[in-house]
């Protein structure tokens, strides 16, 4: 016992030794806290963090990407910056943007300003573009999105960043994460928040790069309508390519949602 | 064998402890005339002590001859005044010590400074961001590929450096500009070899750029005049200067790729 | 063409009533479904990005602090795990070398220190449940996205745990059933099996841990691309993978080393002393074996750090973890020296090594020597008339060794001479026979004249005299030369000491209890340095759960200072001591048989 105890108290004096080198031998140093985490409070928020919620928004709720990338199915915009200027002085140009801040802000709420060759609307001989105006319908960009947007674009595009941080609340990140919680009411509603119209002429909304819905239900029953909204790869309508309908409803919809919206297409005679 | 040594071993110990330890100033503080700091000198000790200790205790007889003395000098009645004596120096002596090493003095606190501060991986200049893991020279390249362009370009940057630098860092790089003496701590001696010969030249680039006000906020206080250059001086000009720092002293900025 | 049966009459039969059940058991379904059969290209499941989190996806319990809990069972658990992955190495080498020399002493050792690990096995797996237990409950999120690219290796990791169990079962219990010809044979097959098993498990741990800090397989965003092996195999696994396989061995033998040194001092006779200093001085040979190779271990995995990311290094290197690696250098020092002296101390076992006492001093002038200039601070801490006096920060003759060619040299010249203490100790009691015994010595001394002549040049002409790259490659043919020396003067010594006489009888036993006191230190330095080590390196992820994908956003983001930290490693190193303590003493109760007179009832 007595060993036992010798052997603790030199095993506690070496950790004690070690201990007190540590706290008092040497300096001692205090990391710094962690950098401000980001926030949605745009008064906080740096420049990066601006761009990089606009890229967030970019490829997230502003649904941007369905349409520009790689597929073709709208002009890609990593060039955006170099290219803009050179479309304001196109003939075709019809909008009233001087920057390119401002041909980014009016392309984004009235896309038909100038159409790039070849992505017009089919018939309209590229006077008429099919993208919808991000501020309205289903996708719904507020202003401070709108500025977050113009900023990543600028950034990724090549251009210097002149978009100036809003000094207004938090765009809505978070605001879908809450609206998930109850499901939607109206189809109108659904129709809205899965930006359906943005590529479906559906409620209103003139979209062109999918089939025309007005009419749907005459052709089609419920049964088609549910697996081309859960799995859209199924059967591709004639004259449309393959791999530009998201196939992930199925798992965003409600179950509720889903079916009223099979409903109400199915309704559409 | 024991018999011959006219030392006593606990004395030995003692004299070969403090033999080393006057060495040490006298190395240190006369010879080189560059004192050895008093934290460093403590530390030094600590093992220097330790090891003599070892050697002189291996041994059971080393033991028993070492502890003896002292044995005899609590135990043996004929020590008794040696014994009071060492009994009231003792408390003494560390009475006064806790005393001086508690007593409040006029000094200064001691600065802590990391020579080598760690960067952040990403940071602000000249309106852009800048990634410090990918971000290059992008002159360096000329080394290897055109060796006359390159010596334009540390000429370039060598006049970037008198225009700019030297004033503080010294014509020779040695940190012992005209100015030197004003500021406290002195600017950095570019031909240590413990200064830019360990850093990537985006390291440079960073501290160049932000200057002291861009140092990070941990080791802090920060005490740094450097100027945040790239309100006076062009992307282009500091990575000249870069490539003349290195190109005067002698040294290549560290890399990871083998040649 | 794929309409999902299950699905199709239910909505078929109920117009009205909205099938509100099926519709997401049908999406829930189609999803894999569309995933197994759509083309290739499309065929990967489409992961998460790494969740962006508040201090409110943190939960808490009050009065414990998440970060403490998980801080000290990870740690625990990785003692405990580094002692029973280490244990069966060297039982199976011991076990080998018992078969070789038919010397039965050492399967008594062998079965001894399995014996006394046998309860850590257990103790390791309740601290690892515990540990995911304090995972998922303090940060589930994390744990979340760790299991969502880990979740087949997390899978195997248990399964593992079966086969780890059933092994060593086997090779414990069947000790003494499977012994003699090829039985042994079976016997040792399973001892082989049983490393083989444990350090997979340790290598699949080690990938979950190096992903946090150097993550693969994953995007800027966190989104995982499904290829498993690149998570796992990610840029830091090996380094981490060797430098623990090392390290644990070394930590094995300073434990058991401790355990051997108790028993030494708590012998009751003198057969009793006699084995456990036998044991001690083997546990410590292995611990010294081990810590040879460990500092280059150290370096590989650092410099891979600075190659990864260069944040990441000077972060370690030259940020708030500078001084770390001061306190590193003090309990290193302890750990090489309290080797040193047992070694010089077994020295008196024996009448035949008095000759080499009066060496000794040289030794340990050139050991502490090389361990002030490993020790020396690139940063000094230099009072204001300090810095006054010296004109800067700068120390024109110290702050050469302030940087790592110096370290290294010194290092080398470290190991190179606790390598000759060991030389000195094996030849200490023998008079070598052969008739070439002196040119070996003089080859001997050659070897090592010339090996250290090569490692001060190596040292200072690359370390100084050229760039970095250098610098750094330079190190290599250092350990080379180091290696070499040891290597080529063993072969040398096994060839010379064949049939060597005896000098005087050597005394197991006959051995101070200072020296039991180096094996002590020799545990606890290195309990308390690796979990030193442990807090620098999850550490350095500084605010990240991954380094720069998954950010922690709990209260306890910050980096604790180096005195915090202490202050939990020197809690933890005395938990873990207790419960090793205890589970020595279990091992010893095992043994006790109390014959209880008159308490059994008297069969007729």
């Amino acid at each position: 016992m007595i060993n036992f105890l010798k052997v603790s108290f030199f095993s506690l004096l070496m950790v004690g030794g070690f201990w007190g080198f540590s706290n008092f031998g040497i300096p001692q140093i205090k990391p710094a806290p962690p950098p401000v985490e980001e926030k949605l409070d745009l008064g906080a928020m740096t420049m990066d963090q601006f761009i990089a919620l606009g890229g967030k928004i970019y490829n997230g709720k502003g649904t941007c990407t369905l349409c520009h990338n790689a597929m073709g199915r709208a002009p890609m915009l990593d060039k955006i910056g170099t290219v803009a200027p050179e479309r304001m002085k196109d003939a075709r140009y019809k909008g009233t943007a001087k920057s390119v801040e401002e041909y980014l802000h009016e392309s984004l709420v009235k896309p038909s300003a100038f159409v790039v060759s070849g992505f017009g609307k089919s018939g309209t001989n590229d006077t008429e573009s099919p993208m919808p105006d991000v501020t309205g319908g289903g996708i719904g960009l507020n202003e401070a999105e709108l500025a977050a947007v113009i900023a990543y674009l600028q950034d990724s595009g090549g251009a210097e960043v002149t978009v100036a941080i809003p000094a207004m609340e938090a765009p809505g990140a978070e605001a879908p994460a809450a609206a998930e919680a109850a499901p939607l009411k109206t189809p109108e509603e659904v129709i809205a928040k899965f930006t359906c119209g943005a590529c479906h002429k559906i409620a209103g909304q003139e979209g062109a790069l999918g089939p025309d819905l007005t009419k749907i239900g005459k052709t089609k029953n419920k049964e088609y309508l549910r697996q081309a909204l859960l799995d859209p790869e199924a059967v591709i309508a004639k004259g449309f390519t393959g791999g530009m309908m998201p196939p992930t409803y199925g798992e965003q919809m409600k179950a509720k949602e889903l079916e009223m919206l099979v409903n109400y297409l199915a309704g559409l005679k | 064998m024991t018999q011959k040594r006219r030392i006593p071993r606990l004395l030995q110990m003692v004299l070969i402890i403090l033999g080393v330890y006057f060495s040490f100033i006298l190395l240190f503080d006369v010879v080189l005339g560059q004192l050895i700091p008093k934290s460093l000198l403590t530390m030094y000790m600590l093992f220097v002590v330790a090891g003599v200790v070892m050697v002189f205790t291996f041994t059971e007889e080393g033991a028993q001859e070492l502890v003896g003395p002292i044995k005899a000098l609590v135990e043996d009645p004929s020590k008794k005044t040696v014994r009071n004596v060492v009994f009231v120096i003792v408390p003494l002596l560390a009475g006064y010590y806790t005393y001086s090493s508690m007593m409040p003095s006029f000094e200064a606190p001691m600065e802590l400074r990391t020579i080598h501060p760690a960067p952040p991986t990403k940071f602000k200049a000249y309106g852009k961001s800048f990634n410090l893991a990918t971000l290059e020279n992008p002159y360096r390249k000329f080394q290897k590929e055109d060796p006359a362009k390159f010596s334009e370009l540390v000429k370039a940057g060598g006049d970037v450096y008198i225009q700019n630098c030297q004033y503080c860092h010294g014509d020779k790089l040695d940190g012992k500009g005209p100015y030197a003496s004003g500021l406290n701590p002195t600017p950095l001696n570019f031909q240590d070899v413990g200064t830019i010969a360990q850093l990537q030249e985006s390291f440079l680039f960073w501290r160049i750029a932000t200057g002291g006000p861009g140092l990070p906020a941990e080791a802090a206080p920060w005490i740094s005049s450097m100027p945040v250059w790239q309100d006076f001086l062009t992307e282009d000009e500091i990575w000249k200067v870069i490539l003349f720092l290195y190109d005067y002293t002698g040294r290549a900025p560290r890399s990871w790729a083998h040649e | 063409m794929f309409m999902l049966p299950a699905f199709t009459p239910v909505a078929n039969a109920s117009e009205a009533a909205a099938p509100a059940a099926a519709a997401p058991a049908a999406a829930e379904a189609a999803a894999p479904a569309a995933a197994a059969e759509a083309a290739p290209a499309a065929a990967a499941v489409v992961y998460p990005p790494a969740p962006k989190l508040t201090e409110a996806d943190y939960p808490t319990i009050k009065g414990v602090n998440a970060r403490v809990a998980v801080w000290l069972v990870a740690q625990l658990h990785l003692w405990f795990g580094a002692f029973v992955v280490a244990v069966p190495m060297f039982v199976f080498i011991i076990e080998s070398i018992g078969m070789m020399t038919r010397d039965e002493r050492y399967d008594n050792m062998a079965y001894e220190f399995i014996k006394v690990s046998i309860t850590a096995y257990s103790l390791t797996a309740i601290l690892g449940g515990l540990l995911s237990f304090s995972l998922v409950l303090f940060y589930p999120d994390l744990f979340k996205y760790l299991a969502l690219i880990f979740k087949e290796s997390m899978f195997a990791y248990a399964l593992l745990f079966f086969a780890e169990s059933a092994v060593l079962y086997i090779y414990y219990y069947g000790w003494h059933w499977l012994q003699g010809g090829n039985k042994k044979w079976v016997h040792l097959t399973f001892g082989l099996l049983l490393n083989a098993v444990g350090v997979l498990l340790m290598f699949l741990a080690n990938a979950w841990t190096t992903f946090m800090m150097s993550p693969a397989a994953v995007d800027a965003a966190g989104v995982f691309n499904g290829n498993t092996w690149e998570a796992i195999h990610n840029f830091l696994w090996n380094p981490i993978n060797i430098h623990r396989v090392v390290a644990n061995v070394a930590y094995g033998g300073s434990i058991v080393g401790a355990y051997a040194a108790f028993k030494f001092l708590s012998a009751r006779n003198n057969e009793e002393r006699a084995h456990y200093d036998w044991v001690g001085y083997n546990a410590n040979f292995i611990a010294i074996a081990a810590l040879l190779p460990l500092p280059f271990a150290g370096y590989y995995l650092t410099a891979e750090m600075y190659a990864y990311s260069q944040q990441m290094g000077i972060t370690l290197m030259g940020g708030v973890f500078a001084w770390i690696f001061i306190i590193q250098a003090v309990l290193i020092g302890a750990l090489f020296l309290s080797a040193n002296y047992y070694l010089w101390c077994g020295m008196g076992r024996s009448e035949g090594a008095y000759r080499y006492n009066p060496r000794i001093k040289y030794i340990a002038i050139v050991l502490v020597a090389a361990f002030l200039v490993w020790f020396t601070p690139h940063t000094l801490v230099l009072t204001n008339s300090e810095l006054k006096s010296l004109g800067g920060p700068y120390h024109a003759y110290l702050g050469v060794f302030g940087i790592m060619p110096a370290k290294n040299t010194a290092v080398n010249f470290l190991l190179t001479f606790t390598f000759m203490s060991f030389m000195f100790y094996r030849r200490a009691n023998k008079v070598a026979t052969v008739s070439w015994a002196t040119t070996g010595n003089a080859a001997q001394i050659a070897l090592f004249t010339v090996g250290l002549i090569n490692i001060v040049i190596l040292g200072v002409y690359y370390g100084y005299f050229t760039n970095t790259v250098y610098k750094v490659a330079a190190s290599i043919p250092q350990v080379l030369t180091t290696l070499i020396i040891i290597i080529v003067s063993t072969v040398i010594d096994t060839f010379m000491y064949k049939g060597a006489k005896d000098v005087a009888p050597l005394h197991w036993g006959r051995m101070s209890t200072r020296s039991q006191y180096a094996l002590f230190l020799l545990a606890v330095s290195f309990t308390w340095l690796m979990g030193l080590m442990g807090y620098v390196r999850s550490g350095i992820r500084q605010h990240w759960h991954v380094s720069n994908i998954f950010r922690d956003a709990s209260p306890d983001a910050y980096t604790p200072g180096l005195g915090y930290a202490a202050n939990i490693v020197s809690i933890g190193t005395i938990i873990f001591m207790a419960m090793v303590i205890f589970v020595f003493w279990l091992s010893t109760i095992s043994g006790k048989h109390v014959v209880a007179k008159g308490y059994w009832k008297e069969q007729a």
